[in-house]
């Protein structure tokens, strides 16, 4: 399904290139529930970035499906964003002027759906992570793991096939965390693809294949 | 989609309170400006053009030329409408106003006692075919087809009669001769340039059955039929001209020629035209105009620069929009949609100050402000037009710098101070270049008004005070200024053609001898009381004696005129003042004028224009004015004690003290409204430039609040606090000055051009604009880097 070639990212100082990833290759398959795991600094943020999109700045190639991105126009690209990927994000990153329910219709509101199709969709997520009494509330008035839940149910309102989560449960006691490990779970077994960066070793028991990363490689590729 | 962005961006806005509530409050008062701004300026433009086919209607000039030295007129003779009427086929309708005002009130009795009446005209019978003001009572036709007929607005009709319809029929009497009601029409709208309470018929005038082609002292109009060319109806004017002028222009060395102006011009058009109504200089209307657009500029600049500055707090909600798939679109739309809210709300907020301030910007700019021209359908048109602009032009900047930021730096908070720093430092240069600059323009107004007001005009206007009195009482005049000076309210009194502050007369000199240059002068009929009366200063001569005036009476055809000249036409003819006295010249219809005395130049009217030649003549006969100086003490007793003795002596026409000196200043009126309104707009631009600095401030104090904490644990007081903020302020508020001084230099020249007589303006008023607008920027500096400074470190440090 994804597919990458050589990846370089580095920063230029006056003096020589940092790399922050140096020739990474790189191939998921459908299905796949993966961990990146490696000490700070390693690249796990930047690769799950350049996976999802959202950096373009780099060299190699990444091909999705049969198609190589960098080759892609502006717009095929941001509609590939659009419908296939979903994010979760350590420091949940809700946006705190919108209520709960807003919150996970907003990439609804960008992906133009139907308003009666949102409503439904919205419903069947409250419902599924049992939100349904707190649709009305703003951000800060829910504990951290409401918070992830609500990151996590904006981020599969769209239906993506490929899920990124970076350091989902990094601020989350290992109660709430292993709550939204078992999501993850769920979502996996669905069919989601998965790909989560955390620095904790049991998080990767709940996935199907465990990479490790050290100063921009990959050092290991292991299934579990 | 919307939806969700209008609720997105109201608890935007609430979230913010002070910036929400500075550039609420911020574009409300320029909104207010704009509006009332756009209301004058609409109403000055829309003079005269309500009569039907208006751009058919012109009023006609005259150019007079003799010796080379051309003059233009507003007023034309009285033969010229009916020749027209009659011989030209091209003119379907011609009309005379003839405006008494210009020369005297009048007295009128409705049954209650003689009250004295300014705005009094005759027109005669074909003045509501050119001019289609509504009827209200009375037949067309019939209004002024005979002498003694009158028409009277409405207001007057309620005024004099309590009703419309109880004013028909009724007769009054007109300085004691009976006239008939005929009509009551309309009242004169107030963008029309004629405002009378009476129109008399022309019939009833000594013209009026016998138009002559000299005086020429009448409005006229023409109304052309469709399709004339203006420029061949000129010409046949032209001919005109010299079918019925021709032996007189030979004759006296004299040319005339006539020429059109459209209606809808005549406001706005040449000021030194006569008129009946006192009109508006186009540069005032650009220069308001202008002013109104750089309000607006500086309104709207505070709401961009606020919202770039607090860009770096929304990155992270941006950079999250764009990660689910916002595109930069639809981002824009989000902002722009902020700032159109904020537009309309602040949109709402002033039509409801100016319904509530219409009453006091009614006093300000002189004109109604019409609010029915904002509900109209172009009024609407208008404010819609303007608030989706100003939402624009606000939200374009900020929204595009928004909706650009790249989403990882958003989310990972890399982005320094938001994008466009330089954008916002030279806006902030701007706002405080216009504030600055129409505070110097202000000063420079003021220094020439004042200069005009204190100058030493050359004679003595403190507690001199002005009264007209009715031609039949002239041959008392002698008695009555002696019973005024023993009553002890009076030192000196003299009779006088008109005040001193503007002398109208014209004349033509001619020197004599083998000095054969004619040339115009000012002339004015006093009586031997008056050079003491306003302490002129004779620099050579003497006044007029007894034997001088006897002399002047004898009609044997050797009579001799003693005439006063000042230095001004002395220095025309070549002369000095010593070698001048004694010589003879023509003056007028005077032929044989003995100069006996030369007074010292003064100023007979506005400073607006040089002193030019003056002839003072001894004709107590012309004259219409007493000139009377009153002793020190209360001047309300002096003209008590005036005011009965008059009562007795003038029966019928009242007792209407003028103060020369304070109709000296209404010369000015109309600087003196334009240094009221520039000293509104620098208020309000100052006002608005330190709101948008305060919230400029604010945020960078946020912004800095750790650093600040950091320097007071390390020692730093208050000021250096406050030297740490304002410095970069300070840099810039200094290249706005700059400018700002550039700028002033133009204007004061510009603006003094238009004085013959100019004040020195000197550093002072740039001196105090920019040390004024510094202060009030340290000020607010300093408030707001107080409140940072006084938080304490070990709280702002801890959250870190």
């Amino acid at each position: 399904m994804i597919e990458l070639k050589n990846i370089d990212k580095y920063i230029e100082s006056r003096f020589q290139r940092i790399f922050i990833l140096k020739g990474v290759n790189l191939s998921i398959q459908e299905g796949e529930f993966i961990t990146l795991m490696g000490p700070s600094g390693a690249g796990k943020s930047t690769l799950l970035n350049i996976l999802g999109l959202l950096d373009e700045d780099y060299a190699g190639e990444y091909f999705f499906g049969e198609r190589n991105i960098l080759n892609m126009k502006e717009k095929e690209r941001s509609n590939l964003h659009k419908s296939e990927f979903g994010y979760i994000f350590q420091a949940y990153h809700l946006i705190d002027e919108l209520t709960v329910y807003e919150n996970i219709e907003t990439p609804l509101l960008y992906r133009n759906v139907s308003s009666a199709e949102r409503k439904s969709i919205i419903a069947e997520l409250l419902d599924r992570f049992k939100m349904v009494a707190k649709k009305d509330l703003f951000p800060a008035q829910l504990s951290g793991g409401q918070q992830q839940l609500v990151g996590i149910a904006r981020a599969i309102a769209g239906r993506p096939r490929v899920l990124l989560a970076d350091e989902p449960t990094g601020n989350l006691h290992s109660g709430q965390a292993k709550e939204i490990m078992e999501v993850f779970k769920e979502l996996h077994a669905e069919g989601t693809t998965i790909i989560q960066a955390t620095h904790a070793r049991e998080n990767a028991d709940y996935g199907t294949r465990l990479i490790n990363l050290v100063d921009g490689r990959i050092e290991s590729d292991e299934r579990i | 989609m919307w939806k969700n962005y209008l609720k997105i961006s109201f608890r935007n806005l609430q979230k913010r309170k002070l910036y929400t509530g500075i550039n609420l409050l911020g574009l409300t008062i320029a909104l207010v400006s704009f509006i009332a701004i756009s209301l004058y300026i609409h109403h000055e433009w829309s003079y005269d053009r309500m009569y039907s086919d208006y751009e058919r209607i012109y009023k006609l000039n005259q150019e007079f030329t003799s010796e080379g030295q051309n003059q233009l007129v507003g007023t034309s003779p009285s033969s010229l409408p009916i020749t027209l009427r009659e011989e030209f086929p091209e003119v379907e309708k011609a009309t005379l106003v003839f405006d008494l005002s210009i020369f005297s009130s009048v007295m009128i009795d409705a049954g209650a006692g003689n009250q004295e009446e300014k705005r009094y005209a005759m027109v005669d019978e074909n003045f509501l075919d050119v001019f289609d003001f509504q009827l209200l009572a009375g037949q067309k036709g019939k209004l002024w087809d005979e002498p003694n007929k009158l028409v009277v607005t409405e207001e007057t009709a309620d005024r004099l009669f309590g009703n419309v319809s109880n004013a028909v029929g009724k007769v009054i009497k007109v300085d004691g001769q009976e006239f008939e009601i005929t009509g009551v029409m309309q009242n004169f709208p107030s963008n029309s340039h004629m405002d009378f309470d009476f129109l008399a018929s022309f019939q009833t005038h000594r013209h009026g059955k016998n138009p002559q082609w000299s005086p020429s002292n009448y409005y006229n109009y023409v109304k052309l039929r469709e399709g004339t060319d203006v420029v061949a109806f000129e010409s046949k004017m032209a001919q005109m001209v010299e079918k019925y002028l021709g032996a007189d222009q030979k004759e006296y060395g004299f040319q005339t020629a006539f020429y059109t102006q459209p209606i809808a011009a005549v406001h706005t058009g040449d000021p030194t035209l006569n008129r009946i109504k006192p009109g508006t200089d186009l540069k005032y209307l650009y220069i308001f105009g202008v002013v109104a657009i750089l309000l607006i500029a500086i309104g709207i600049i505070n709401y961009v620069n606020l919202a770039t500055a607090e860009a770096t707090e929304r990155n992270k909600e941006v950079g999250l929009r764009k990660v689910m798939g916002a595109d930069r679109f639809q981002l824009f739309g989000q902002f722009v949609s902020e700032s159109f809210i904020l537009t309309l709300g602040a949109l709402l907020v002033s039509l409801l100050v100016i319904y509530l301030l219409a009453p006091f910007l009614v006093n300000l700019g002189q004109v109604p402000l019409s609010l029915d021209l904002l509900a109209s359908p172009l009024g609407i048109g208008f404010l819609i037009a303007l608030a989706l602009l100003v939402g624009l032009l606000a939200g374009l900047y900020p929204s595009l710098i928004l909706s650009g930021m790249e989403p990882i730096k958003a989310l990972g908070n890399k982005i320094k101070m938001g994008g466009g720093a330089w954008v916002r430092k030279s806006l902030v240069v701007f706002q405080f270049f216009v504030s600055m600059g129409l505070l110097i323009s202000t000063f420079v107004v003021k220094a020439q008004l004042d200069f005009m007001k204190e100058v030493n005009l050359g004679y003595s206007k403190e507690r001199l005070v002005a009264v007209s009195y009715p031609y039949e009482s002239r041959s008392q005049m002698p008695t009555i200024k002696a019973e005024l000076i023993r009553s002890g309210a009076a030192i000196q009194v003299a009779q006088a053609g008109d005040m001193p502050i503007h002398i109208k007369a014209g004349y033509k000199m001619f020197p004599g001898g083998d000095n054969q240059s004619e040339f115009m002068i000012t002339g004015y009929s006093v009586d031997t009381d008056l050079i003491n009366t306003i302490d002129l200063e004779l620099v050579a001569g003497e006044n007029f004696s007894e034997s001088d005036i006897k002399r002047s009476d004898l009609e044997d055809g050797t009579e001799e005129f003693p005439i006063i000249l000042n230095e001004a036409a002395i220095r025309q003819m070549g002369w000095n003042s010593e070698e001048a006295i004694g010589k003879h010249v023509n003056l007028g219809y005077m032929q044989n004028s003995l100069i006996k005395g030369v007074v010292k130049d003064f100023y007979f009217n506005s400073l607006h224009h040089e002193v030019g030649p003056l002839a003072i003549f001894n004709d107590p006969a012309d004259a219409s004015v007493l000139l009377i100086k009153i002793p020190e003490g209360d001047p309300s007793k002096h003209l008590s004690t005036l005011a009965g003795i008059w009562a007795k002596l003038v029966p019928g026409r009242p007792f209407n003290p003028v103060f020369v000196d304070s109709a000296y200043n209404n010369l000015y009126q109309s600087e003196q409204n334009s240094s009221a309104v520039f000293t509104l707009f620098s208020g309000i631009a100052i006002l608005l430039a330190l709101m948008g600095l305060f919230g400029l401030v604010s945020y960078v104090a946020l912004r800095r609040t750790r650093e600040i904490s950091i320097r007071k644990v390390l020692g730093a007081t208050g000021r250096d606090v406050l030297g740490v903020l304002a410095i970069d302020f300070m840099k810039l508020l200094g290249v706005s000055a700059i400018l700002a001084i550039g700028f002033g230099l133009w204007f004061a020249q510009m603006w003094l051009k238009g004085f013959a007589n100019q004040t020195e303006v000197g550093v002072t008023p740039f001196l105090i604009s920019i040390g004024l607008v510094f202060t009030l920027a340290i000020l607010t500096i300093g408030y707001r880097s107080w409140k940072v400074f006084r938080l304490n470190p070990a709280k702002t440090l801890k959250s870190e």
